[in-house]
């Protein structure tokens, strides 16, 4: 990675009819890197994606390709590979020529073109198709062909949406380390979207997670998962408990229970503040483990085959989420212990 | 153009390609309309005999319209029409039934043939069939029929039932059959079914076949033509009369109009109809 | 059962002219008997070396050459810019392409006729060929919108991303799909146009006229059966043609009969 911008969107919106779909967009991608366009349905990341591509021209503001202003600029000038969330495979042609499609276009001798056809069918591991026609594949065969007929082209950029919405839940594991090795290998620059929260995590070197036509927060995994910027962003990137708390001294605070908590936030408190606090559920420990050891009971515990999901209650009517991994039956009215360790509190202030 | 937010339905387009691809297919309709605009000209103007140029503006041709023996035809037009309407609709309800309902792709695909290949076979050839049928020479019918508005009833509504059945098919195709099966469940016979549930539920498909097809028979001209032998007119019959024979392109000129006027104020109504229910 | 009955007796009386008429074509003389006293060809001779309608099948082929021609080009583009574009008011431009189906044959016919004569074009075919475009184009749009609304736009996206030109995207990927629709709009071209007789007898002359303007004149003055020699020919031909449009585009969908499991 070179740290060159390849895709840079300056203030970009565009609205249909009254509604906003991108409210003021900026974003750079940089060269080499997968970058996640994450958020539920009607965000944006699927408009963001098709004025990258120029599907869609914006309303305002401006869309640079390696510093060119490419705004006003056709689809088919742009050089650009997208894979389609329904792969788009033209039906009337076999893989072969699915694949040379781009290339055609581009004018490459016969030669050149089934050389790299077939180099472009063995990066996808589906050496073997080429004479076959996309109604004969498989969901996950026609993904990879899609794949290698945006690749073989040498785009600039790779754009993907939602790329393994359409495959069950096995195949897509598999497809996303596979998506991973080839977007390494190959060392493009990839947008992807998603809506799949442990898919941007897992691929993405950055993830820009998007709400109502807006990028809320635009981080590494690492930073969005643990640092959100925003309540939407912490909701988002997982299932958490929400806390209001009343800051006591520098470092504790007071749940609406009464319970007295340390937590270690990076910042001094401001005694008398209110603070709203997120924990993850899978840093609430069942037992006694350190500081903040809290009494709760437990109101309802579903057995999920490799955790728990338990829903607590703390005296004075604080409800709290936990994931419990092993096999301890939990029943609803047991009497428990909880721990918060004081670094699991991230703060939220918006 | 307004799009559910988030994403949008169609690739770029400029709507002016639009209305370019539209041009040529426009132009055509154009000449279409300039030459019923022709029509309705002569229909107000004065007929000079012996020649095809036309006199001044008059409403001679529509009074002559509304001559008795010529009223006589139109009064024929209407009641064929209105029977053929109904038998029509009588015979071809079953047979789309069985077209809608058919759960073999042959038979249907047989069936829509049958029904087609009439459709297709032209005009000619269908009625010259009746004339060999109905003239006694194949089978010695009890009543004349051949040259009597019977026998010109019957070729109409033979004309009239490929497209009687292939829109009552394509209604009573749209009508859910678990409707049928919840009838039946709770205890109604097959012919309840049909009566109380199948039927109501095809009435916007009865509706505007029989609109379409009174309104195609109004101007019916080859079958009144060759199996009414001169002595069955209907309006188109006595527009080609006057035209062909007579010359008389402003006379005619009228009773054509009252035909376009009448099928087109049908239309509106199954249209207005159609809308309505949204078939 | 009784609904079967039912049934084959309309398909029966359907059926029953075109029996009729292929039987007494075989008929040996001029008068028609059933059952018919042997079998002979002589009215198929006679049908096929008949001058006038040797010349009106002559003028049958150019006219729906011409027609069907000018139809498609003209239909699949109305049919794109319907489905595709934003065209304000879809829904009229649609009722007008329609529109011709509705026209009394007559009214058309003899607004043709006075056309043809204000523009001293009456002995020529281009009034007859402009009349059986406008009469053949709801089929081809019909036909062809079928096969547009079928087409993934998406496919069209994927070709311009892979750098492909708007032109190159209709002519490599738009095109190619539409082949099934244009196919059975030629079909419904030719047929139509074949068979056009009420707007065609107003409008052509004696040499101009088309297969079926001269059978009716025909029947109109003769009786012997060469029409019923004719006639199944005719009849067919047409059968050929209907069932190959079946294959190729399946009529349920343009009839818009949906199929139910």
């Amino acid at each position: 990675m070179s740290g060159k911008a390849v895709v840079v969107l300056e203030a970009v919106t565009k609205a249909y009819g009254r509604t906003r779909a991108l409210d003021g967009i900026d974003l750079a991608v940089y060269d080499g890197e997968l970058l996640a366009l994450l958020g539920p349905s009607g965000c944006g990341k699927t408009s963001t994606l098709n004025v990258v591509a120029g599907f869609v021209e914006p309303d305002a503001g401006r869309v640079r390709l390696d510093g060119q202003d490419v705004t006003r600029q056709p689809a088919w000038r742009r050089g650009l590979g997208v894979v389609f969330q329904s792969y788009a495979l033209f039906p009337h042609m076999t893989v072969s020529d699915n694949v040379a499609f781009g290339l055609r276009e581009r004018g490459a001798t016969r030669d050149e073109i089934q050389a790299r056809v077939v180099e472009a069918l063995a990066l996808v591991r589906l050496p073997a198709a080429g004479a076959m026609r996309p109604s004969q594949l498989s969901g996950g065969m026609q993904q990879r062909v899609a794949l290698a007929r945006a690749l073989v082209i040498r785009p600039r950029v790779l754009l993907l949406d939602e790329p393994l919405a359409a495959l069950d839940r096995k195949l897509r594991e598999e497809m996303r380390a596979e998506l991973r090795e080839i977007q390494r290998a190959v060392g493009i620059t990839t947008v992807f979207v998603t809506h799949d929260q442990h898919e941007a995590l897992g691929l993405s070197d950055r993830v820009a997670v998007m709400n109502a036509g807006r990028i809320e927060h635009l981080g590494t995994p690492r930073e969005v998962y643990e640092r959100p910027a925003t309540a939407f962003v912490a909701d988002f990137m997982g299932a958490s408990t929400v806390l209001d708390a009343r800051a006591v001294d520098g470092s504790t605070v007071e749940l609406v229970g009464g319970q007295r908590v340390e937590a270690r936030l990076g910042r001094s408190l401001v005694p008398g503040a209110t603070v709203r606090l997120l924990i993850r559920p899978e840093r609430v420990e069942l037992g006694e483990a350190g500081a903040n050891v809290l009494p709760a009971r437990v109101a309802s515990a579903m057995f999920l085959g490799d955790h728990w999901e338990v829903r607590l209650e703390l005296d004075g009517g604080v409800r709290l989420l936990a994931t419990v991994r092993g096999s301890a039956a939990l029943g609803a009215g047991d009497r428990v212990t909880v721990t918060l360790p004081p670094d699991a509190f991230l703060e939220v202030t918006r | 153009m307004p799009a559910p937010p988030g994403r949008d339905g169609a690739p770029r387009r400029r709507p002016a390609l639009g209305y370019t691809l539209l041009g040529p297919a426009l132009v055509m309709l154009a000449i279409l309309g300039i030459a019923l605009g022709a029509l309705l000209q002569f229909s107000v103007r004065e007929f000079i005999p012996g020649s095809i140029q036309t006199g001044g503006l008059t409403d001679k041709n529509f009074r002559g319209v509304l001559a008795p023996h010529y009223l006589r035809y139109i009064w024929d037009t209407v009641v064929l029409s209105a029977l053929t309407t109904v038998f029509t609709l009588a015979a071809s309800y079953p047979v789309a039934y069985a077209l809608a309902r058919t759960a073999s792709a042959r038979v249907r695909s047989l069936l829509l043939i049958l029904t087609l290949a009439p459709f297709f076979t032209g005009a000619i050839v269908r009625t010259y069939a009746w004339m060999l049928v109905l003239g006694n020479s194949f089978v010695r019918w009890p009543v004349k029929l051949l040259f009597e508005p019977e026998g010109v009833l019957i070729g109409l509504v033979h004309f009239s039932m490929p497209t009687m059945i292939l829109i009552l098919a394509a209604a009573i195709s749209h009508i859910d059959p678990r409707y049928e099966r919840a009838a039946a469940s709770l205890g109604a016979r097959p012919w309840r079914v049909f009566w109380r549930v199948t039927l109501p539920l095809s009435a916007p498909g009865i509706v505007s076949g029989s609109l379409v097809v009174f309104a195609w028979t109004f101007s019916a001209f080859p079958t009144p033509e060759l199996l009414g032998g001169g002595r069955v007119k209907m309006i188109a019959n006595v527009v080609k009369d006057l035209a062909l024979d007579a010359f008389n392109w402003p006379g005619s000129a009228a009773f054509a109009a009252l035909a376009l006027v009448v099928t087109l104020a049908l239309l509106v109504v199954t249209g207005r109809i159609l809308g309505r229910h949204a078939t | 059962m009784m609904g079967r009955l039912v049934v084959l007796a309309l398909l029966g009386y359907m059926t029953l002219p075109t029996v009729v008429v292929i039987v007494a074509s075989f008929n040996p003389t001029a008068i028609l008997s059933f059952p018919p006293d042997g079998l002979s060809l002589r009215w198929y001779e006679n049908a096929l070396t008949y001058p006038q309608f040797r010349r009106a099948a002559v003028n049958s082929l150019i006219v729906t050459a011409a027609s069907a021609g000018l139809a498609l080009p003209i239909g699949t583009a109305a049919a794109l810019a319907l489905v595709r574009y934003p065209v304000r008011l879809p829904g009229l431009w649609n009722t007008m392409l329609l529109s011709p189906l509705v026209i009394p044959g007559v009214a058309a016919g003899l607004g043709f006729l006075i056309l043809a004569a204000a523009l001293g074009l009456l002995a020529n075919r281009i009034v007859l060929v402009a009349a059986h475009v406008v009469l053949v184009l709801p089929f081809v749009v019909r036909s062809v919108m079928v096969s547009v609304a079928n087409l993934d736009p998406m496919l069209e996206r994927a070709a311009a991303s892979l750098g492909a030109r708007p032109w190159r995207v209709f002519w490599r990927v738009t095109l190619p799909l539409l082949r099934p629709g244009l196919f059975a709009a030629l079909l419904f071209a030719v047929i139509v146009s074949v068979n056009e007789f009420v707007v065609s007898l107003f409008v052509s002359t004696r040499v101009t006229e088309i297969l079926p303007v001269a059978m009716f004149t025909y029947v109109v003055n003769y009786t012997d059966p060469t029409m019923a020699a004719l006639s199944t020919l005719f009849i067919a031909a047409t059968f050929v043609v209907v069932f190959l449009a079946d294959r190729f585009l399946h009529l349920s969908r343009v009839f818009q009969i949906e199929e139910r499991p």
